[in-house]
């Protein structure tokens, strides 16, 4: 079986169709979208419409797409993130709001598990970049690979023993083999804002057979997406940033 | 065995398997009431034996204390100190001697002074006296012993005690010059000294044939089994013409009718008379059951929707054939059981049911128009059952990866939706004429983002034992690969025609076994490739974690499989 696994779209359409027709050519059976369908970019209906069209796929609730439903409050949030969040509100439809509101927290499948940020505290939205919170989701779940998003940076942490942690940065499009025993957290990235200095799209597709994770880079017209960023009245560092990757 | 009478097709099964019972129970019952016989017949020799034996003992004891005691202390002060008359002194001499006149009236009692070092040669112990011997010596507080021992080919009742040296028997057994001249002149100096006090000197013992009576009570135990065997025979024989008379003609009556009425959907299933009852008796109920929801009705209609006649029962719902009266388009309508609207559990899978087929959209599923209260009204579902499809034999080669691409598809979106069916069998699939596939039931369904009702009232295992995977016999519900060994066993039967499993009332506990011990489909279909083999058995493995983890796998094998077999032309 082949899991496509991808994560903050955030409202960015011209990256998530470029990942999903990249996808597309490499079989894959399912998906599963981490969560931020919106927020920051300029298409949120249409990314969640693509995404309920969207065979076989499942997503899950990310803190913007909880922001958008007023569980949480967007006023913790970055000046830009916030007005995107009220800008967002706005634009949604009904039933796309009904949607995002019964997004569930996590998902587990076989040996692995799903969130947005952490497996401890779903929805305090706390990043996992380190080792005092990667050994804190490995005590919350049972699972032998949890898959997050969030941080908008692809990772692996492996668990090397009970208090010490391997964590690799993923670069490029990279194949990753998980064919061992030991457990690990895997950061999918982020299609739509990735922020580690690399601006292409990034997803990844674990195969069941082989063990194995495929994490792929595509690149996509960032100048469109920019565009339509600004058009729509959003701050325009957001377009901005889409160039750099961070 | 062919009976015609009444118009019976088949009425042996059930007579047989009761008479085979029964010969079975009286058989084992003679040969237990035997056995018996002859362990009490034992027993009782045993006691006797004992007893009889004590009594000689004791007899040989007395005697020897009346030497000792007095008989040699009166000849000492008539002839002096200095003088042994052995025929009127000695305890071994008299005690052994007064036996051999014993036995030479009783000649079943065979009494024996035996020793490792006697004056008299003849008792010298031999082999079995020797170890006798070992075991008083290995502990001083053993004072008797008995048993059967087997010499020259005779069992005896042997009992023995210990006799070891006193005070008075030095003068005897101790030093050769300080022995009776009479007693060197008899035995001579080799044998029968350099004894001390409480040495073992000897052990006496009475040895009582019971060969002989072992013998006779066999013959009785053979008496008795040959008794019960002929009463068997008799009492079989009146049983047979009650059970004939009483049961089979009667039942036989009641069969023909259901056989009569099953000719025209295919041959009755496996199993006795009373199985073929049980599975009429079932689609009898349905047909109540249908009956009586029709009858519910008044008039049979729901909205705007005309009930017609019922297509196939679910788990928790009818699915009725039907019509909308405003645009007269044909569809069907899903109606819970009466049973089920009224217990709030079912009720409960019910609504879940209903909620899949609302919010799941699959081509393989029916599509849902609108919902009335607990009435869901779908699109028309056309064709046959694939359990109908498969009753007259295996689905068509081309057929069967069409068929699997459906269902493999159909399942595989339930899985990523988080949802297990639980209840995939051959009655629930109906297949047209096009070869599309629709699922009509999921009674049974569970959501990991719904509660499931089945597991928080901790019922045990729901649907067709048939079908199911061991962990749902085990109630252990939510496992998407219960999914992948339903689909094992629709695979099973889609291939060769037959289920892997026989049908018939088991228990939960049996079924398990059954589920371990899995029949290799080449077994009814030779012809099978080892490839589809291999994917059959692997999706109907016992342990779910040496299954197919994922319906997908299942599928690419399935499908690469079938491409050998179009590529080669070989049957799949």
């Amino acid at each position: 079986m082949r899991l496509l696994v991808f994560s903050d779209i955030h409202g960015n359409l011209e990256a998530l169709q470029c990942i999903l027709r990249d996808a597309a050519g490499r079989n894959v059976h399912r998906s599963i979208c981490l969560g931020d369908m919106v927020g920051y970019g300029p298409y949120p209906n249409e990314c969640i419409e693509v995404l309920r069209s969207l065979k076989n796929c499942r997503c899950l609730a990310g803190n913007h797409d909880v922001a958008v439903s007023w569980k949480t409050s967007p006023y913790g949030m970055s000046s830009a993130a916030k007005e995107a969040i009220l800008w967002t509100m706005d634009q949604l439809s009904d039933e796309n709001k009904d949607y995002l509101a019964t997004l569930p927290d996590r998902l587990d499948l076989a040996d692995m598990t799903f969130v947005h940020a952490n497996p401890y505290n779903p929805r305090g939205w706390r990043y996992v970049l380190d080792r005092k919170y990667a050994l804190r989701s490995f005590a919350a779940t049972r699972c032998r690979r949890l898959f997050i998003g969030h941080s908008h940076r692809p990772l692996i942490i492996t668990r090397r023993h009970l208090l010490a942690i391997d964590l690799q940065a993923v670069s490029g499009s990279m194949r990753y083999r998980v064919d061992d025993t030991r457990r690990r957290i895997i950061n999918c990235g982020s299609v739509g804002q990735p922020r580690d200095k690399d601006p292409r799209s990034c997803y990844l597709i674990f195969d069941s057979r082989k063990q194995e994770l495929e994490f792929y880079r595509v690149a996509y017209d960032i100048e469109k997406s920019a565009k339509a960023i600004r058009s729509a009245g959003l701050p325009l560092e957001l377009g901005k940033r889409l160039y750099r990757g961070i | 065995m062919t009976n015609e009478r009444h118009g019976q097709i088949s009425t042996t099964n059930l007579k047989q398997r009761f008479f085979l019972w029964s010969t079975l129970i009286l058989l084992g019952g003679g040969l237990l009431l035997s056995a018996l016989s002859f362990w009490n017949t034992r027993r009782l020799l045993m006691a006797e034996a004992l007893a009889k034996s004590e009594v000689i003992l004791q007899e040989v004891e007395a005697i020897r204390a009346y030497v000792k005691e007095e008989l040699r202390p009166k000849m000492n002060e008539l002839h002096g100190s200095d003088t042994f008359i052995i025929e009127a002194m000695s305890t071994t001499y008299i005690s052994t001697t007064i036996m051999e006149h014993f036995s030479g009236f009783m000649p079943n009692y065979i009494y024996r002074r035996a020793s490792l070092n006697p004056h008299n040669p003849r008792n010298l112990a031999d082999s079995f006296e020797e170890e006798m011997f070992d075991w008083f010596e290995a502990d001083s507080g053993r004072s008797f012993w008995q048993g059967v021992v087997k010499k020259n080919g005779e069992a005896y009742f042997i009992s023995m005690v210990p006799d070891y040296l006193g005070t008075d028997c030095l003068p005897c057994h101790s030093k050769v010059e300080d022995a009776p001249q009479s007693l060197l002149d008899r035995y001579g100096s080799k044998g029968g000294f350099r004894y001390q006090t409480g040495d073992l000197a000897g052990i006496d013992s009475v040895a009582i044939p019971v060969s002989a009576s072992l013998r006779e009570a066999w013959r009785g135990s053979l008496v008795i089994f040959m008794i019960t065997l002929g009463g068997s025979v008799v009492l079989l024989w009146l049983l047979n013409l009650l059970f004939q008379h009483l049961v089979i003609e009667r039942l036989g009556v009641m069969l023909s009718l259901v056989i009569e009425k099953k000719r025209g959907t295919g041959a009755p299933g496996p199993g006795d008379e009373l199985d073929v009852l049980h599975a009429s008796l079932g689609s009898l109920r349905s047909y109540v059951r249908s009956a009586r929801k029709g009858a519910a009705l008044q008039p049979n209609f729901v909205g705007d929707y005309v009930v017609d006649r019922p297509i196939v029962a679910g788990a928790m719902s009818w699915l009725y054939s039907g019509y909308s009266v405003i645009s007269n388009d044909k569809v069907a309508l899903k109606l819970g059981f009466d049973e089920v609207l009224q217990n709030p559990l079912y009720r409960a899978c019910l609504e879940t049911e209903l909620q899949l087929f609302e919010t799941l959209s699959h081509p393989c599923l029916p599509g849902v128009r609108e919902r009335i209260g607990d009435v869901l009204v779908v699109e028309e579902v056309q064709g046959r059952s694939l359990n109908s499809l498969l009753s007259s034999g295996r689905l068509a080669d081309q057929s069967l990866l069409p068929v699997f691409e459906q269902l493999c598809d159909l399942t595989a979106t339930f899985h990523a939706a988080g949802i297990v069916h639980h209840d995939l069998r051959p009655q629930i699939l109906m297949l047209d004429e096009k070869e599309s596939l629709r699922l009509i039931d999921m009674g049974l369904a569970a959501s990991d983002q719904l509660p499931d009702p089945i597991v928080a009232a901790g019922l045990g295992p729901q649907g067709d034992l048939l079908y199911m995977a061991p962990e749902l016999i085990q109630a252990r519900r939510g496992d998407p690969r219960s999914d992948i060994y339903g689909l094992g066993v629709l695979l099973f039967l889609a291939t060769t025609g037959h289920l892997p499993f026989s049908e018939g009332r088991k228990s939960a506990q049996k079924w398990l076994q059954h589920k371990e011990e899995i029949t290799s489909p080449r077994k009814y279909r030779a012809s099978l490739s080892l490839g589809l083999e291999q994917i059959i058995l692997k999706a109907l493995s016992y342990d779910k974690k040496k299954r197919y983890q994922w319906v997908e796998d299942l599928w690419e094998d399935l499908e690469r499989e079938g491409r050998q077999f179009s590529e080669n032309g070989e049957p799949g």
